[in-house]
């Protein structure tokens, strides 16, 4: 695997540390609904979804 | 629905699971079980009955906290290229069959730390298998609507479940006596387990969001009424924000260091490429089993209220509707969930109680018998018991504990306890200095922080008996209360646990690992670990030992327990890898360390270790010796792979000069040969016009005029022909030397072609051929106009030559192209024979088939043109696709360069 997809795969365990904790997830502490899903189910699953993406983007390169 | 029939309905789902298991191992290169998703899916392990089942009553009762269990993996997987990669390496590379003989090979094959990581893995799962029979049990009374507990463990359901299960992973589970050996029976079943449960689950969830209710909104809407429903969907103060944190921690160390994670994960890997599949894959499973829990407890909430247990809405909530079919289906999911975790668990675990604790610890004695298959039967039983042991222990622990505590509590205290092996774990990847006593008294001090502060305080809550401490502190002191060490009582009690016993615990191996050097042998390993991906860290040449062995004495060991036949086997492998010379009496660093790696798998690395150090006399050395070695070994691979790569450029060279020297040799052979025909093309006329001359010497006047003249002329013409030849060979050495020189001009081609044309004129009237001159462009060229004159009148001259009187037609054509200027000269005669196009342009080369009178040419016409046509770096060729006679093409450059 090439070091420059091994540091994105890096960045992206950082960035969910920081996007799943508070401070951040605060902001989406709020009692209300997008579309039938509370709002902090909403940003959690947004942001899972996100990091799946990105992953499968960095990782389905056969020699990468 | 009856008890009998669900059972038959269980049994039913068991039978097919050891159809499947039994077709498993007997097509184990089969590609659906032989692939990354099955890799991904065995992975789905984590997701227990408390998953199934606990999640839903965590959302109902205190909210979001469930998902923190699948955030810590979300935010594990993207790392494990970095660390499961290296974990794998390394377990592969020295057969490691659970994460205590991992752990325990890392600080010097430490037989006390095996052990200890055995103990503290025990306490952890044991209650955490039997609360996934606790699921078991209190779904099947759900189900089959009885509500009687048994009176005593024979007459209960759970108890004979259990046994089937324990029967189940004894025969699929120890298969091989070589632990590290993966088990494609039961992982294909654990796989398939998963999809099983997935489906179900949302199949559940789908049914209670549009069948039961108009979608998730109506559910969002009408549970919003509800009391309490703000702080169930989000954050409850800063507090919360920080336990939360925590218990992410808690599930990012989990998926790493739960036995059945690290046996799915690191020894039943048969690839490490897989992980690179898993990493969005198993994401993408976590994030589809949670989707629907929110809806599933608030659907729970709003028809059956929370007078019933909550954690079961998802069975409850088709049974309330009479759909028994689903509730069973539900039911087959969680018990998919259970199979799965127990199975796998148990495996992990008997592995663990066997290599780790009961064979270094006292039974290593009985298996000094000769026979190589009565230790394999006798190990194999030990595992076998182990595994019944296990399961009977989880089973008792659940009839007479686990009905006071939560599905979710219990799993809590499995993770924080297992957590405890964190410190030792992680460091010990990526920091060469932690020492094995370090790492034992940061784990028991940990272990024993969350005894006070986590399980003692729990359990007596759950029973009910004297509660003061909690209240008060121990001994009545406030700053030791168990749930507030020191007054910090703002985090969630599995979070107050889990901050102290890692603090103590980390902070303690990082001080001893500093206070106490370690002995060489934790130091050794502690360098392959951390450099497993350079030189030292993989291969054999990186274990250092030093003493005396015979290779006979080890082989002794070593058939004892894989046979006479796998032991010669995988000492030949071994001697022709390194090229160590099997006569070798004494046995080698090497030898020792591969020798202990193939008993590993079999006995756990400790006791390998032992069995290999009774029979090796081990010199001991000092920990600035190995530093040393280690150093010489690097270097000298580095410098080896210098060497190679040296000798590999040399052998290059070689080749080069070689393929030089036969050029050289062919170029010889043809000016011998070349020089051979000149001699012989000049001897024929020589001899002729010596003939001649002859005759007119002799004669004595009487021969009459015209027979002079005939001699005469016949003289003169072997003359002419002479010139021509001597000419022809001045012109190409001229040409091969580069000596000509050209005189090089703009000129136009068809004035130049025209010229040529009218030089071959008149023999072409007397042949009566026709010579075609319509299809010439205006082109100009840059070329020596004599030069190329003389290529053309070759050409021409051969055409005419090679068409019938009479018939022939020869056609002359020049275009401009781009860079060049193309000339055709086509005839319609005889056409040049396939095998001939490759030769014709050589020097003297004239056809087999030019079956008329030999010298029609000297064999240097076109091996002439071809250096005349090279030296303007232009292109000379004969058409291979014309038919219908010869057509050879030349370019001329258009521009002076």
């Amino acid at each position: 695997m090439k070091k420059r997809n091994l540091q994105k795969l890096a960045a992206l365990g950082v960035l969910l540390v920081v996007f799943l904790n508070i401070p951040l997830i605060l902001i989406f502490s709020e009692p209300v609904s997008v579309m039938g899903i509370p709002l902090f189910y909403f940003a959690i699953f947004t942001i899972w979804l996100l990091a799946i993406i990105v992953s499968y983007t960095i990782l389905k390169n056969k020699h990468g | 629905m009856g008890s009998w029939s669900v059972l038959i309905v269980l049994l039913c789902y068991l039978a097919l699971l050891f159809a499947l298991a039994f077709w498993a191992e007997r097509n184990t290169a089969n590609r659906w079980i032989k692939n990354p998703y099955v890799y991904a899916l065995s992975l789905a392990v984590y997701c227990s009955a408390w998953t199934y089942y606990g999640s839903i009553g965590v959302a109902a009762n205190s909210g979001i906290d469930f998902l923190t269990i699948y955030l810590g993996p979300v935010i594990a997987l993207p790392l494990w290229m970095f660390i499961m990669t290296r974990i794998i390496k390394i377990a592969k590379n020295n057969k490691i069959a659970s994460i205590a003989d991992f752990v325990s090979l890392r600080y010097g094959n430490d037989r006390q730390l095996g052990a200890l990581i055995t103990i503290i893995c025990i306490f952890g799962i044991v209650p955490y298998i039997s609360l996934q029979l606790k699921a078991v049990s209190e779904t099947f009374q759900l189900l089959s609507g009885s509500t009687q507990t048994a009176e005593n463990i024979f007459l209960d359901t759970t108890f004979y479940i259990s046994l089937l299960l324990a029967v189940f992973i004894a025969f699929f589970g120890t298969l091989a006596t070589d632990a590290s050996r993966s088990r494609r029976g039961l992982i294909t079943t654990v796989a398939f387990e998963s999809v099983i449960k997935l489906v179900f689950f949302l199949v559940i969830g789908s049914y209670v969001c549009f069948a039961l209710f108009d979608g998730p909104s109506d559910i969002y809407n009408k549970a919003a009424l509800l009391e309490g429903f703000d702080t169930l969907v989000t954050f409850n103060g800063l507090e919360h924000g920080i336990s939360w944190f925590y218990m992410i921690m808690l599930s990012f160390l989990a998926i790493f260091l739960l036995p059945r994670q690290f046996h799915v994960a690191v020894v039943e890997n048969e690839d490490p490429k897989y992980i690179k599949k898993a990493i969005w894959f198993f994401s993408l499973y976590l994030l589809l089993f949670n989707i629907f829990v929110f809806y599933i407890a608030f659907a729970g909430k709003l028809s059956l209220g929370t007078g019933v247990n909550q954690d079961y809405y998802s069975l409850l909530l088709p049974l309330a509707e009479g759909n028994t079919g689903l509730a069973l289906m539900v039911f087959i999911g969680g018990f998919s969930a259970v199979i799965s975790m127990v199975v796998v668990s148990t495996l992990a675990l008997s592995t663990m109680v066997s290599n780790n604790l009961l064979i270094p610890y006292g039974l290593l004695d009985q298996l000094f018998q000769t026979n190589p298959e009565t230790n394999t039967r006798y190990i194999r039983n030990v595992r076998r018991v182990s595994i019944f042991v296990l399961v009977v222990t989880a089973y008792l622990f659940y009839y007479y504990f686990s009905s006071q505590l939560s599905l979710f509590s219990l799993g809590l205290i499995a993770f924080v306890i297992i957590a405890q092996l964190a410190p030792s774990f992680f460091l010990g990847l990526f920091w060469n200095r932690g020492t094995a006593t370090a790492s034992k008294i940061g784990m028991i001090a940990g272990f024993a922080v969350v005894v006070f502060t986590l399980i003692l305080p729990r359990t007596t809550l759950g029973l009910g008996s004297n509660t003061d401490f909690i209240t008060e502190g121990y001994f009545g002191i406030a700053a030791l209360k168990p749930f507030g060490l020191f007054g910090m009582d703002m985090l969630s009690v599995e979070a107050h646990a889990l901050f102290w016993s890692l603090l103590v615990n980390l902070s303690l191996y990082c001080l001893f690992s500093l206070l106490i050097v370690a002995n060489y042998r934790e130091r050794n390993f502690g360098e392959l670990f951390v450099h497993v991906n350079s030189v030292i860290g993989n291969d054999e040449q990186g274990y250092v030992w030093r003493g005396e062995a015979y290779v006979e004495d080890v082989k002794k060991v070593l058939n004892r327990f894989l046979g006479n036949q796998k032991t010669e086997k995988e000492f030949h492998q071994f001697y022709k890898r390194n090229g160590i010379d099997p006569n070798n009496q004494k046995a080698d660093a090497r030898l020792i360390n591969f020798s202990e790696k193939l008993l590993t798998g079999t006995l756990g690395s400790v006791s390998a270790r032992m069995l290999i150090g009774n029979v090796a006399k081990e010199h001991p050395i000092s920990l600035q010796e190995v530093l040393n070695i280690l150093e010489d070994t690097k270097a000298t691979r580095a410098s080896n792979k210098i060497l190679t790569q040296k000798s590999k450029e040399l052998t290059q060279l070689a080749g080069q000069l070689q393929s030089a020297n036969d050029e050289l040799v062919h170029q010889d052979r043809l000016k011998d040969e070349f020089l051979d025909t000149v001699a012989h093309e000049l001897k024929t006329p020589i001899t002729s016009i010596k003939a001649a001359a002859e005759v007119l010497v002799d004669d004595e006047g009487d021969m009459p005029s015209e027979y002079k003249e005939n001699f005469l002329k016949n003289i003169q013409e072997d003359a002419d022909r002479l010139q021509t030849l001597i000419g022809n060979i001045l012109d190409l050495e001229k040409l091969s030397n580069g000596r000509q020189e050209l005189q090089l001009e703009h000129r136009s081609v068809r004035e130049t072609i025209q010229k040529a044309v009218r030089g071959v004129h008149q023999l072409a009237e007397k042949k009566g051929i026709q010579i075609i001159t319509a299809e010439i462009s205006d082109a100009m060229a840059y070329y020596d106009e004599d030069r190329v004159g003389q290529v053309l009148t070759n050409l021409l001259s051969n055409a005419l030559k090679f068409t019938e009187a009479e018939k022939g037609k020869v056609k002359l054509k020049a275009k401009s192209e781009s860079q060049q200027v193309k000339v055709i000269v086509e005839d319609n005669g005889q056409g040049i024979a396939e095998e001939d196009f490759q030769y014709i342009f050589e020097k003297f080369y004239q056809s087999k088939y030019q079956n008329t009178r030999k010298p029609q040419g000297s064999g240097f016409g076109l091996a002439i043109c071809k250096k005349i046509i090279e030296s303007h770096k232009g292109n000379i060729w004969a058409d291979p696709d014309f038919s219908g006679g010869a057509r050879f093409v030349f370019t001329l450059p258009i521009h002076s360069n």
